[in-house]
């Protein structure tokens, strides 16, 4: 496919994302959050046109991204958007069972699912203090499906035991730029290899054991997709974490 | 007559040393930039910041020392300007506390002293170590069912300091865009300061008075300080200052931070001082 030759690990991502999202879900991103974002808005120009955008500042379906440069929680998402829904009302929308998708992001995870975004050592006298969680603790565990992203995969990012768990259970699938993960009985299993890398190089950089039912790679994004990508995110916000 | 209006000096004056101070704006968006700057050069000490997610406001307070803890969800300055270092150091050096939240946690606790309640639970705080290393989270008997439930307890911030677009001498605000949480907080605070790009007529908000996000009599303090949320942004007026932002993220002695803070001193004060509107 001559599409195969142009395509980045930012793209197959983006793509394998996307594709993830089903029509008429909905779905939230929070900060630092320029790849779901970008993501979402591919999904609503091609399978899911009723999909529901949330967001932090409130915009409900934004028509437009290509002004969250640095930010993925700016007031432009509100200003072309369809209605007014913040913060505190998406958080109340996933308590009651409401929201279909989160995307959580995180800095260790190990196979039974644990996440953790908040400290490297102990909590109370941190070795590394990190951002912290966000919205994780309360909508990886609420929203039916949690998708979480991470630009990094290192045996760093992917460990035996993480030293806190910031929130577990619930984690659906986890897409880094070697592979996708999903969740099956508890534990993380390979869901697919990004034809741009290999079962060797998923199991070099993981720091548990991987397991799988079989091998199958992630699908290349089409030309189509590749057209799209170009005209909702011309200044490329997807591959800003890389 | 008019109390309220006031310089910038004397608004800080509200807010004590131990104060908890909650910080309207979300991340790098209508932080009220230059209360906290005002913050820095009174040398306010052993300050308790509260927001959902926090940015160069959190850092800048950690960088000077004017902190003794932060409950907060996330405190980063997004993927662009990377992490927020000072607070991160300050946490790390154990000079500050740092009490991590679940965003929503921060709400709920917020929401508990709106509504005078001491605590409030949270549906989705099921499970995790955050329960456990934080005595501000507890899990009970729910009286009415078998399932327990996991509580926050309320924080009633001393003080919100919050930036906004348009407000008038008294008090009435509106703000433009996102409202993130400083409604809420308006509403959770013992007192209200507001720093607002412009001082509009009474008249004016007596037009729209459905539009009024916080009523005069939850304010204690009105300040004129336009581009009072810089270098962070205001919606309808600017845009975040990225070179401002990039120099300091770069900032490590107490001297760098001290002259950052010097150099909007003047832009920071002159709302008050043009004797324009007040």
């Amino acid at each position: 496919m001559n599409t195969a030759n142009q395509a980045r690990v930012s793209d197959i991502m983006i793509c394998a994302i996307a594709r993830m999202l089903q029509d008429g879900e909905t779905v939230f991103h929070g900060v630092s959050s320029q790849m779901p974002m970008v993501a979402m808005m591919l999904a609503r120009h091609l399978h899911a046109p009723n999909l529901v955008h949330l967001n932090i500042p409130g915009g409900v379906n934004p028509s437009s991204i290509k002004k969250a440069s640095y930010s993925s929680a700016g007031a432009d998402l509100l200003a072309s958007a369809e209605a007014y829904f913040p913060l505190e009302q998406v958080f109340d929308l996933s308590m009651r069972g409401g929201l279909d998708v989160a995307f959580l992001g995180g800095v260790q995870f190990d196979a039974r699912g644990n996440v953790n975004a908040s400290v490297i050592g102990d909590y109370h006298k941190p070795k590394v203090r990190l951002p912290g969680g966000a919205g994780s603790a309360v909508l990886i565990p609420t929203a039916k499906k949690a998708i979480i992203w991470r630009t990094k995969h290192d045996r760093r990012t992917f460990v035996e035991k993480v030293d806190f768990v910031t929130t577990r259970g619930n984690v659906w699938r986890i897409v880094t730029p070697l592979c996708v993960f999903a969740m099956k009985d508890g534990a993380l299993m390979l869901e697919s290899i990004h034809p741009t890398s290999s079962l060797e190089e998923v199991v070099q950089n993981t720091g548990f054991e991987v397991k799988y039912d079989d091998i199958r790679f992630t699908p290349m994004p089409t030309a189509r997709e590749l057209s799209v990508l170009k005209q909702i995110d011309p200044f490329d916000y997807r591959s800003s974490e890389f | 007559m008019n109390r309220k209006l006031m310089s910038l000096q004397e608004a800080s004056a509200l807010v004590r040393d131990g104060a908890t101070v909650a910080l309207g704006g979300n991340v790098l968006h209508r932080a009220p930039m230059a209360m906290v700057r005002e913050l820095v050069r009174q040398k306010k000490r052993r300050l308790r910041l509260v927001k959902t997610a926090g940015a160069h406001d959190i850092d800048l307070l950690c960088a000077a020392g004017c902190v003794q803890s932060v409950d907060a969800g996330f405190v980063s300055y997004e993927t662009e300007f990377g992490l927020a270092m000072h607070y991160r150091k300050a946490v790390e050096r154990g000079e500050v506390q740092g009490h991590e939240h679940a965003c929503y946690t921060v709400i709920c606790a917020l929401r508990a002293a709106a509504s005078g309640a001491p605590f409030m639970p949270v549906a989705g705080l099921k499970t995790g170590d955050l329960i456990e290393a934080n005595d501000y989270f507890q899990v009970i008997a729910n009286p009415f069912g078998d399932e327990p439930v996991t509580v926050v307890r309320a924080i009633v911030p001393d003080v919100a300091v919050l930036h906004v677009q348009e407000c008038d001498e008294d008090g009435n605000a509106i703000v433009a865009g996102p409202k993130f949480e400083d409604v809420l907080m308006s509403r959770a605070a013992k007192k209200v300061i507001l720093t607002t790009e412009k001082i509009v007529p009474k008249s004016k908000m007596r037009m729209r008075p459905d539009n009024v996000d916080i009523p005069h009599f939850l304010v204690q303090a009105v300040v004129p300080v336009p581009r009072g949320a810089a270098p962070c942004s205001c919606e309808k007026s600017y845009e975040a200052d990225f070179k401002m932002l990039e120099q300091f993220v770069k900032m490590k002695t107490a001297d760098e931070i001290e002259q950052y803070v010097q150099a909007y001193e003047s832009k920071d004060r002159s709302g008050t001082r043009a004797g324009g509107n007040w």
